[in-house]
């Protein structure tokens, strides 16, 4: 099962006129696995679930699902389902029928393809409500019938539209489970776009973070949060301060660098990392502690700009004379103790091995804070 | 719409209320006046008031051999009426879904549609009626005269079917194709149902404009008139109530069609928003 | 690889979709009035018409002095109605938008007005003479309140009973239109503007009337055309007494003198384009009608 519904997307490029919404991409996503593609409006995820769909057709490049190639077959005949980001239900239809449509077109007769249909709404907890018509459901429901829809011909792939922008806070939480639940027990590959962080890493097994047509990063959460390979990636994801300097000397396993401000940082890198290089590195927000003074390495001044309560923990954001606010997450406790004033100064330091180096430059020539 | 806070009305509203209402009477005082005078008693004149009340002139436009081919003139407006219907949807739901997407030539078509509301009917009907003698072709109500016809209700049907299409998602019609219908099928399980109250609204105007259609029938009709054309002369040397009776009659399919149309477009509409309970 | 979306249909699709209705309106409207435009450069002399190319149409229709009180009278036809089927009919719209507040009212009035639009124009306009004539109800009722002591003549045969049946012939034409601008209106910006302390006047003049221009001028160039194209209200509601443009020109294809009446007609439409083109200057028609 999970052999045929892999899916290898080879230098897939996709050209409107000439504005490259996809731009040569090559992805994996593994049979059964739980792939989430998040970016900002206009880096392509959209498009290129579509173009797994069927709904687009690569300008160049192939897609192959389960070892076939696909490229140019019909939508509806590639194993392959969506679940429209309006839901897309057929107004005039009941639930049911609703259900039902993708047999009825098969030419399933009636009241077998209604039994499947009812079996389906059954699963979905939505069989009281059989014959009523799409207009008299909740936003919520609305999104259990699409899926019941697209799940009744047993794709290999099941493909989500952002199913969860539309919900409020509450239900868009429970619908998360729902969905990781969903696609453990029917063991198919799902592809989920969205672009709200939490979500992606919540519930993904591969993660690809794009941007302007390409993929910026394409790994596991707990890589991609920890160890995200790019500048973009880093900001995109939250929880990471990006931060600059130059290599002052390396011994091919840690390089000492100097950063902007007459900092010094210690940082594991690679052997190709070259004396007097400039690079870039992160640190983890929530890692960060706070002494009372200033520190010479590894550490960080700045004056408060903004104080903001998070229940678990408070994010206090620093003005250290650098372009990008530097932000720490305090434990809300440790924050209480001693709370700061925004115009105080604060003193950061850090485990130097917190520093992980970017080595990749950004793919694409955006950064999450552009539109 | 404005949904204003205060739940008193003011002045205006009363105001503007009668206006409303003095403009309806307006639109439907008269119509009623020669219904009511159609039943005028076999001595009554044109004009009020009414001497004894009767179906006098009604049995006089079915018996008398003053007003010409009546009975064949509405059985003609009738035909054409249902064939400019039947013609008109078909062809406006086409091309409206055809419109959606961009193409060579879309442009002309469209303003060439809308000249020929803005042209008087009589210069199309002189048109037509010319170009079928240039060919050698004879006039005849249901070819020449269909066409007139057609000249009229397409680019209405074209219009209306672009407002109904602008409410249209096309996402129906992608979740149809995801889920493996070929082109014939969409069309036939998705967009034509959900199109349907749309396609009623162009049907009523195709019937309708047609069997009221004068100025560009009165070339092209060839020999034998429809009944708008009959009754256009008969306003002129006609000088009894039958006037009215006609009038009374031809009215009252007209009503007849439209509320067919309304009720069909609630009847879906209600249909489509409301449960049908306790089937489970 | 091509860059044809499998989903969507081919390239052909929308031709072949587009090309009945593209064939049919070639062929009835494209077709008969460039066959108009040739015949204004035939000859006729009253029994048949010979195929030429002659300006004399042209030149008789525009030297005579009837074309200009012709046109003077129906353009002077057309002013008048313009003007008060935009009075009526934005004072209606108004109403039905910003007064009416059920939405199945709304629509329910709104479809009340319609409705005569969906019955002969014919008869509609024939239902005036029992009101208007000497003998009429009107005048009865003028008589019986003392308020004259003649039967009014003017009411009935006149310039009065043709502009009149206009107005209640094309109302709706103004209605519709106005009604589709003013329900685009977003409510939000009269909260806003009452917010800010406006008055109603000056809502009425700030947001409500630009806001309504597109419409306004959708129903002027159906009145103005509509007007402007006809030959059997002003015939018959003047008692013959007045003519139009159009009326002329059915005269003259009564007898026969088709080219000369097909001069006319180029002329009126071309008229009456000038018109439109001058109304469009103020919208832009085409994103209206795609919303």
């Amino acid at each position: 099962m999970t052999e045929q519904s892999r899916i290898d997307i080879r230098q897939v490029t996709k050209l409107y006129g000439r504005a490259k919404a996809v731009n040569n991409v090559d992805l994996t996503i593994d049979g059964g696995a739980y792939c989430c593609m998040i970016g900002p409006s206009g880096c392509g995820k959209t498009t290129l679930l579509r173009m797994i769909a069927g709904h687009e057709t690569p300008t160049s490049g192939t897609i192959s699902i389960g070892g076939t190639d696909v490229t140019t077959t019909r939508t509806g005949s590639r194993g392959t389902a969506l679940m429209f980001q309006n839901y897309a239900l057929f107004p005039h239809l009941s639930l049911t029928d609703n259900v039902a449509f993708s047999l009825r077109v098969k030419g399933v007769r009636a009241d077998e393809r209604r039994q499947a249909a009812r079996e389906m709404l059954e699963r979905v907890q939505l069989l009281h409500l059989a014959d009523r018509v799409p207009s008299e459901l909740s936003g919520g429901q609305q999104q259990r019938v699409a899926l019941a829809r697209a799940l009744i011909n047993k794709p290999k792939v099941l493909l989500l539209d952002e199913p969860l922008s539309a919900l409020d806070e509450f239900l868009r939480l429970k619908m998360r489970v729902e969905l990781k639940r969903l696609q453990n027990d029917l063991g198919i590959t799902f592809i989920h776009v969205t672009h709200t962080q939490p979500e992606a890493i919540a519930l993904a097994d591969q993660v690809v973070v794009m941007d302007h047509g390409l993929i910026e990063q394409a790994a596991s959460p707990r890589e991609i949060y920890n160890r995200p390979h790019s500048p973009y990636v880093a900001r995109f994801m939250g929880g990471q301060n990006v931060l600059s300097g130059r290599v002052e000397s390396t011994d091919g396993a840690t390089a000492v660098v100097a950063g902007p401000n007459g900092l010094t940082y210690d940082l594991s890198v690679g052997p190709e990392v070259r004396s007097g290089q400039e690079l870039r590195f992160s640190v983890r927000r929530d890692r960060i502690g706070t002494t009372t003074g200033a520190v010479p390495r590894n550490g960080l001044s700045g004056t408060v700009t903004n104080i903001e309560y998070q229940g678990t923990f408070v994010k206090v954001a620093l003005d250290t004379g650098l372009d990008e606010e530097f932000i720490i997450y305090m434990d809300d406790e440790a924050y209480f103790a001693r709370p700061r004033d925004v115009g105080e100064v604060v003193h950061a330091e850090w485990n130097p091995a917190l520093n992980h180096h970017l080595p990749g430059a950004n793919n694409s020539a955006g950064t999450p804070h552009e539109d | 719409m404005s949904q204003s806070t205060p739940t008193r009305r003011g002045a205006d509203f009363y105001i503007l209320a009668a206006f409303f209402g003095l403009f309806v009477l307006f639109l439907y005082g008269p119509m009623l006046m020669i219904f009511i005078l159609s039943f005028q008693g076999p001595t009554g004149g044109l004009t009020f008031p009414m001497r004894g009340v009767s179906t006098h002139w009604f049995h006089d436009l079915w018996s008398s051999s003053r007003y010409g081919d009546l009975g064949g003139a509405f059985r003609r407006s009738l035909i054409l009426g249902v064939m400019a219907m039947l013609i008109t949807a078909t062809v406006c739901l086409f091309a409206a879904l055809g419109f959606r997407r961009r193409f060579w030539g879309a442009g002309p078509i469209f303003y060439l549609s809308i000249i020929s509301l803005i042209v008087p009917g009589i210069l199309l009907g002189l048109g037509i009626s010319q170009l079928f003698q240039i060919l050698g072709l004879r006039l005849s109500w249901w070819l020449s005269g269909l066409g007139a016809h057609l000249s009229w209700t397409l680019p209405f049907g074209l219009l209306i079917m672009f407002a109904v299409l602008n409410r249209f998602d096309g996402s129906w019609e992608e979740a149809a194709r995801d889920a493996g219908a070929h082109p014939w099928q969409v069309l036939r399980l998705v967009t034509v149902p959900i199109l349907f109250p749309g396609l009623i609204a162009v049907a009523l105007f195709g019937f309708t404009l047609s069997y009221d259609e004068m100025p560009r029938s009165l070339l092209t009709v060839g020999g034998k008139n429809t009944l708008p054309i009959e009754i256009s002369n008969m306003t002129t040397n006609v000088t009894t109530p039958a006037l009215y009776a006609i009038g009374t009659v031809t009215s009252a399919v007209s009503f007849l069609v439209i509320a067919l149309a309304f009720a069909g477009i609630a009847i879906i509409q209600r249909q489509r928003s409301r449960a049908k309970r306790g089937k489970n | 690889m091509s860059a044809r979306s499998p989903g969507s249909g081919s390239q052909l699709t929308p031709y072949l979709q587009v090309a009945p209705l593209a064939l049919l309106i070639l062929a009835l409207v494209g077709i008969p009035i460039g066959t108009v435009f040739m015949l204004s450069f035939w000859e006729s002399d009253g029994i048949s018409v010979y195929p030429a190319f002659t300006w004399q149409n042209y030149h008789d229709v525009l030297t005579a002095s009837v074309t200009l009180s012709l046109f003077a009278n129906t353009l002077k036809y057309a002013a008048i109605v313009l003007v008060a089927t935009v009075l009526i009919g934005f004072t209606c719209s108004y109403f039905l938008v910003f007064h009416v507040r059920n939405l199945k009212w709304q629509i329910g009035l709104f479809l009340l007005c319609t409705i005569p639009f969906w019955t002969s124009n014919v008869i509609r306009m024939v239902s005036w003479i029992p009101f208007l004539g000497r003998e009429g109800l009107f005048n009865q009722m003028l008589m019986q309140a003392g308020l004259i002591s003649q039967p009014l003549d003017i009411l009935l045969y006149s310039d009065f009973a043709v502009v009149l049946t206009y107005i209640h012939l094309f109302t709706l034409f103004m209605i519709v239109p106005i009604f589709n601008s003013m329900a685009k209106i977003n409510p939000n910006l009269i909260e806003a503007a009452r917010d800010a302390g406006a008055n109603p006047f000056q809502i009425l003049t700030g947001i409500i009337i630009p806001l309504s221009k597109t419409g306004i001028a959708l129903g002027s160039i159906f009145v103005v055309t509509l007007v402007m194209g006809d030959f059997f209200v002003v015939r018959v509601m003047s008692g013959g007494q007045s003519a139009s443009v159009v009326s002329a020109m059915k005269n003259e294809i009564d007898q026969l003198f088709y080219p000369q009446a097909s001069a006319m007609a180029v002329l009126l439409v071309l008229v009456v384009v000038l018109m439109v083109s001058a109304i469009l200057r103020v919208v832009d028609i085409r994103a209206e009608l795609a919303r």
